[in-house]
């Protein structure tokens, strides 16, 4: 066999017949004994694979920054031509002998590719890509192979894929829409995973506006291939790809099209089956042997051609059920309410992903409920991405999208779209004079930066700016007072390290002190070896460990742990009131990861503490506080959820613990984490704006909540769930909207209640039911940081004083009345709020109090 | 929702201890047979499912796990009173966290239901070159206290299906078998009553 030097088609004209190609000796080098694209993983020589079709300014829109979207290259590839068909490629996937087309289809890969990586082979993709002629190019085209993979790996950057097309299950396809829009398709794979979305740019790539052309030419249309809209990019990857494998409309869902179908698939989702709601509904409660269009029945198990298609299209399966979003939630209340829930189900329900879910709450209502979600997000993201990448915000505002009040947000203020770019490290370093190093800007500005755009991940910016931001160093400092500054607290870090160190050492101190010593600096080893761990800088345990009686000796340890626990017991010896709680140690790592360095790392822990001091006090009352204050923001902005978390026994608020506790570091992934801190350090709309996020996590998951979740233990294990599967960027735009809104809302109630005419509103403080009383320590609901909090409640955001007293109520346009509680007033101020010394001491639980 | 239900009765257990006896590790390796070295710190409190079948009948074993700091007792406390068992667990090869049962017993005594089933844990016992406690020490100490004790790894799977099986059955006698009849009846539908109706009882009293 041989490359394609070999064109069968006479219309070879445009390209002279190339020379005996590298292919020879690529495709010769294959193992024809490993089926399909096991042997592309053989051609690291770089010979590479036939470039069979491509487009370009086909984008990756990894973040709603536009600045972040990655121009690449779609297109279908060919690793080795199959023998009996190298001739001619099928132009009708039904006319080749079935055995050649197996082959054929084997080898061929969809892929896409970033511009960037692209190399010299530029030149071969625009070469491939101009050819306007419908067919594979005559010549063989040799690129790089990219690398090839069957599930989408979600690390950051690692976007280019390619994917052989037998993997592949669907392919969701979302034409442009209004025009501006870009169009977008979605590879699902036959595991279950989905490729992130490729958004066809059209307006920049040539071919497309060729194509386009050339359809108006001959058609007098620019309709797509199907008729529907105007023609893009996708139609013809979709149309390519038809001239190779079997491509069905789904007729339950016509936006997916299903590639090489299996017959069950067909049944499930193609055109054959058609299931209906009620057709997948009678497959859940087993009815489908009275259903004519089901092939009849074998065993119950394996043979069984239901079971079969449920378990191949598993996931997808579940996909379809919910997007027909008007039986979802029947199907989910018929799976819940069946007592005969066949037993194919409960098996597809044991995939271990979801056997955990369903297990813990005995049904599969709410595994789908939260399922539903999960599109949801996934398609507010999109288009939320698209809203970002789009530059005409103002057209945007009249499209009437606007039931998403973020939007209006953004819409008002359109420089907010730079403001979401990342500071770099060249942008920060333009805020600081050269010469002595002293911010040109308010610090104000920069905080807005960075809290809406963050500090680039990716260079070091982050290592000096926290530093800033932790409050390590004053805005107003020169270069030198950092300097000196800096040298200073290296010393006292020592000098603080010492002296647990040598109390170790010479067992100084009472019985009681030294047992309590030793305590700590087991339970912070303890704990540190079970602290992000996951992150290649804590995971090695390289190092033997300095105790050999230490727990810990026989799994080694690494420098970093050991600077952790450093840090942390210095910690101890410097918060002597406090003490070592669990929770430090997360709180700790990021700060140690982006500075490392334990001094420096160490003084940025001081400072991030000061502000969470209140959280880690013996009686709690810090958290109480959070908790109490939140249960009055969602009583004021979303009254219907607290309705719903009235009746089921959660107003406590106690869900929200963990993630308050030691600010959503167990929600989000690590470099997701980097990034809330930073924004929540910056204080720039309030000092407590990590209730904003909470208050924005819950408002995502609201309808889910009051919908489905019936008691405490419930709401408890849904929201700890939720851990691994929350949005960032959204979350932060959704938690800025929420704190405008109640911004707003504040104002309108003083305004109303400062109004002369009016009758005075009762002043009567609407307290929350109070959470029930613990058996604490003292028995009884204490504020702590009341007092600090207290002094700056009237600075409002706005810096308009209050207009009236704390405690007021005012009806609000609503049947409710509302009030702005001194929890919640303090919610616009920026000011910190601190514990002082002595209140950490009667209240910390360390070994001073 | 009575359609709903799947098993025929719920019973709730908590696991308490120092932190770092490895409370989450057996409650993981008992809901999902399963075992992670490098754990992490629980913070709060959660809990996992699992269904068993005790002498024919279906059993839901509701199991919440608290962080084991002393510091964050006032929070763990508020749960006791929901729960029907207590599991207190200590680590073999840390004296101190068998020394502090008593108090985490105490405190099981001031804060949990009246006549709730106990069981002392004694987990890792399969790092026998690192044992600090005796069985026979922990043995003394159960009898002393007057509750069952078995030592189990949750790393090696030892015992720890068998812990949770005995302290389940133990209940089990406890609550439906002994009582009348119509009251067993009763029970077992308050009981059964899962998602709103005693699930509260652990929700409500918290902080």
């Amino acid at each position: 066999m041989s490359s394609s030097t070999e064109p069968q088609v006479e219309d070879a004209t445009r390209e002279p017949p190339s020379p005996p190609s590298p292919t020879a000796s690529f495709y010769d080098m294959s193992d024809d004994e490993e089926g399909g694209y096991s042997t592309i993983r053989h051609s690291k020589s770089g010979k590479g694979v036939k470039l069979l079709y491509t487009k370009s300014k086909v984008y990756v829109h990894p973040s709603p920054s536009a600045r972040d979207n990655i121009p690449g290259y779609v297109a279908v590839m060919q690793q080795k031509p199959a023998r009996d068909l190298i001739a001619s490629p099928p132009t009708s996937p039904g006319s080749s002998s079935s055995v050649g087309r197996r082959a054929e289809i084997n080898s061929l890969l969809l892929a896409w590719v970033p511009e960037k990586s692209l190399g010299e082979a530029n030149t071969i993709y625009t070469k491939v890509e101009s050819n306007d002629s419908g067919e594979p190019p005559k010549q063989s085209h040799l690129v790089p192979a990219p690398p090839v993979t069957t599930s989408h790996s979600s690390s950051v950057g690692a976007y280019a894929f390619a994917i052989p097309v037998t993997d592949i299950f669907s392919i969701l396809v979302r034409p442009p829409n209004t025009g501006w829009w870009f169009g977008s398709i979605v590879i699902n794979t036959r595991a279950g995973d989905s490729f992130p979305a490729l958004f066809f740019h059209d307006s920049e790539c040539q071919s497309t506006i060729d194509q386009r052309k050339k359809l108006q030419r001959e058609n007098f249309s620019i309709s797509g291939e199907d008729g529907e809209g105007m023609f893009w990019g996708g139609d013809e990857v979709i149309r390519w790809l038809k001239k190779f494998v079997t491509v069905e409309r789904s007729s339950q869902e016509p936006s997916v099209y299903l590639i090489e179908p299996s017959e069950s698939d067909r049944v499930g989702f193609g055109s054959a089956g058609k299931p209906t709601p009620d057709k997948v509904r009678n497959v859940l409660e087993g009815k489908h042997k009275d259903d004519p269009a089901q092939p009849r029945k074998g065993s119950v198990n394996d043979g069984d051609p239901v079971m079969k298609a449920l378990k191949q299209a598993r996931w997808s399966f579940l996909e379809k059920m919910s997007q027909v979003t008007t039986f979802t939630r029947r199907t989910a209340q018929a799976v819940a309410e069946n007592k005969n829930l066949p037993p194919q189900v409960r098996r597809l329900m044991q995939d271990p992903q979801v056997q955990t879910v369903s297990d813990e709450f005995d049904s599969a209502r709410l595994y789908l409920a939260r399922w539903a979600m999960g599109i949801a997000e996934q398609s507010e993201r999109e288009r939320s991405q698209r809203i970002w990448t789009a530059k005409d915000m103002l057209e945007m505002e009249e499209t009437g999208v606007g039931e998403f009040e973020v939007l209006d947000m953004e819409a008002q203020d359109l420089s907010l779209m730079d403001k979401r770019k990342p500071v770099t490290v060249e942008e920060w370093n333009g805020y600081f004079n050269v010469g002595t190093g002293v911010l040109e800007k308010t610090p104000d500005e920069v905080k807005d930066r960075i809290f809406h755009g963050g500090l680039d991940p990716d260079d070091s910016v982050r290592k000096e700016a926290w530093l800033f931001i932790l409050g390590v160093y004053e805005w107003t400092s020169t270069k030198q007072e950092r300097h000196a500054k800096m040298n200073s607290l290296r010393d006292e870090y020592i000098r603080l390290k010492g002296a647990w160190w040598e109390r170790m050492l010479d067992e100084q101190g009472t019985l009681e002190e030294r047992e309590w010593w030793k305590e700590q600096k087991m339970r912070i080893e303890k704990d540190v070896h079970r602290t992000d761990r996951h992150i290649p800088l804590f995971a090695g345990e390289d190092i033997p460990h300095p105790d050999p009686d230490s727990p810990f000796a026989e799994a080694g340890t690494n420098v970093h742990l050991e600077q952790m626990k450093d840090m942390l017991l210095t910690y101890n010896e410097y918060n002597r009131d406090l003490g070592y709680v669990q929770g430090m140690s997360d709180l700790l790592a990021p700060i140690y990861a982006i500075e490392q360095d334990d001094a420096v790392a160490f003084w940025g822990f001081v400072k991030f503490m000061e502000r969470m001091e209140r959280n880690f006090l013996r009686d709690q009352s810090g958290m109480r506080l959070q908790l109490v204050t939140l249960d009055q923001l969602c009583q004021l902005l979303d009254p219907k959820l607290y309705d719903h978390l009235q009746k089921v026994d959660s107003t406590n608020f106690f869900f929200f613990f963990r993630m308050l506790l030691v600010w959503f570091k167990r929600e989000f992934s690590f470099p997701d984490i980097l990034r809330l801190y930073e924004t929540l350090w910056t204080d720039y709309l309030s000092s407590n704006f990590h209730l904003f996020i909470a208050m924005a996590i819950l408002e995502k998951h609201r309808n889910v909540i009051i919908d489905h979740l019936k008691g405490f233990d419930e709401v408890l294990k849904y929201v700890n769930e939720l851990s691994g599967t929350i949005d960032l960027p959204s979350t932060l735009i959704r938690a800025e909207a929420l704190f405008r809104r109640f911004q707003r809302t504040v104002e309108a109630i003083d305004r109303k209640s400062s109004f002369p005419g009016m009758p005075k509103p009762e002043l009567r403080q609407r307290l929350p039911v109070p959470p029930p009383t613990s058996p604490g320590v003292d028995g009884r609901p204490r504020r702590a940081s009341q007092a600090a909090t207290g002094s700056s409640a009237g600075a409002s955001a706005s810096g308009r004083a209050p207009t009236v007293g704390d405690h007021v109520a005012a009806g609000i346009g609503a049947q409710k009345e509302k009030v702005v509680t001194p929890e919640l007033r303090a919610l616009l101020s920026r000011e910190v709020p601190k514990l002082d010394k002595q209140e950490v001491k009667d209240h910390g639980g360390g070994v001073g109090a | 929702m009575a359609g709903t239900r799947n098993y025929d009765f719920l019973i709730k257990l908590l696991l308490i201890g120092d932190s770092g006896v490895g409370k989450s590790c057996c409650l993981l390796r008992f809901s999902e047979d399963s075992f992670t070295p490098s754990f992490i710190t629980t913070i709060g409190i959660d809990f996992k499912i699992r269904t068993i079948e005790l002498d024919g009948k279906r059993v839901k074993l509701q199991i919440w796990d608290t962080a084991g700091q002393e510091r964050f007792r006032t929070i763990t406390t508020a749960y006791y009173r929901g729960a029907m068992g207590i599991l207190l667990v200590y680590d073999v090869t840390d004296e101190k966290s068998f020394n502090n049962i008593r108090t985490w017993f105490s405190n099981v005594e001031q804060h949990a239901s009246e006549g709730v089933n106990k069981m002392l844990i004694g987990n890792k016992c399969d790092w026998e070159e690192k044992r600090a406690v005796s069985t026979e020490q922990g043995q003394a100490l159960a009898n002393e206290l007057g509750i069952p004790f078995m030592e189990v790894s949750a790393k090696s799977n030892i015992n720890v299906e068998k812990a949770f099986f005995q302290l389940a059955g133990d209940i089990k006698k406890r609550i439906v078998d002994t009582q009348q009849p119509q009251q067993a009846q009763q029970q077992s539908v308050q009981v059964g009553a899962g998602q709103g109706g005693v699930a509260a009882g652990l929700g409500k009293n918290c902080c």
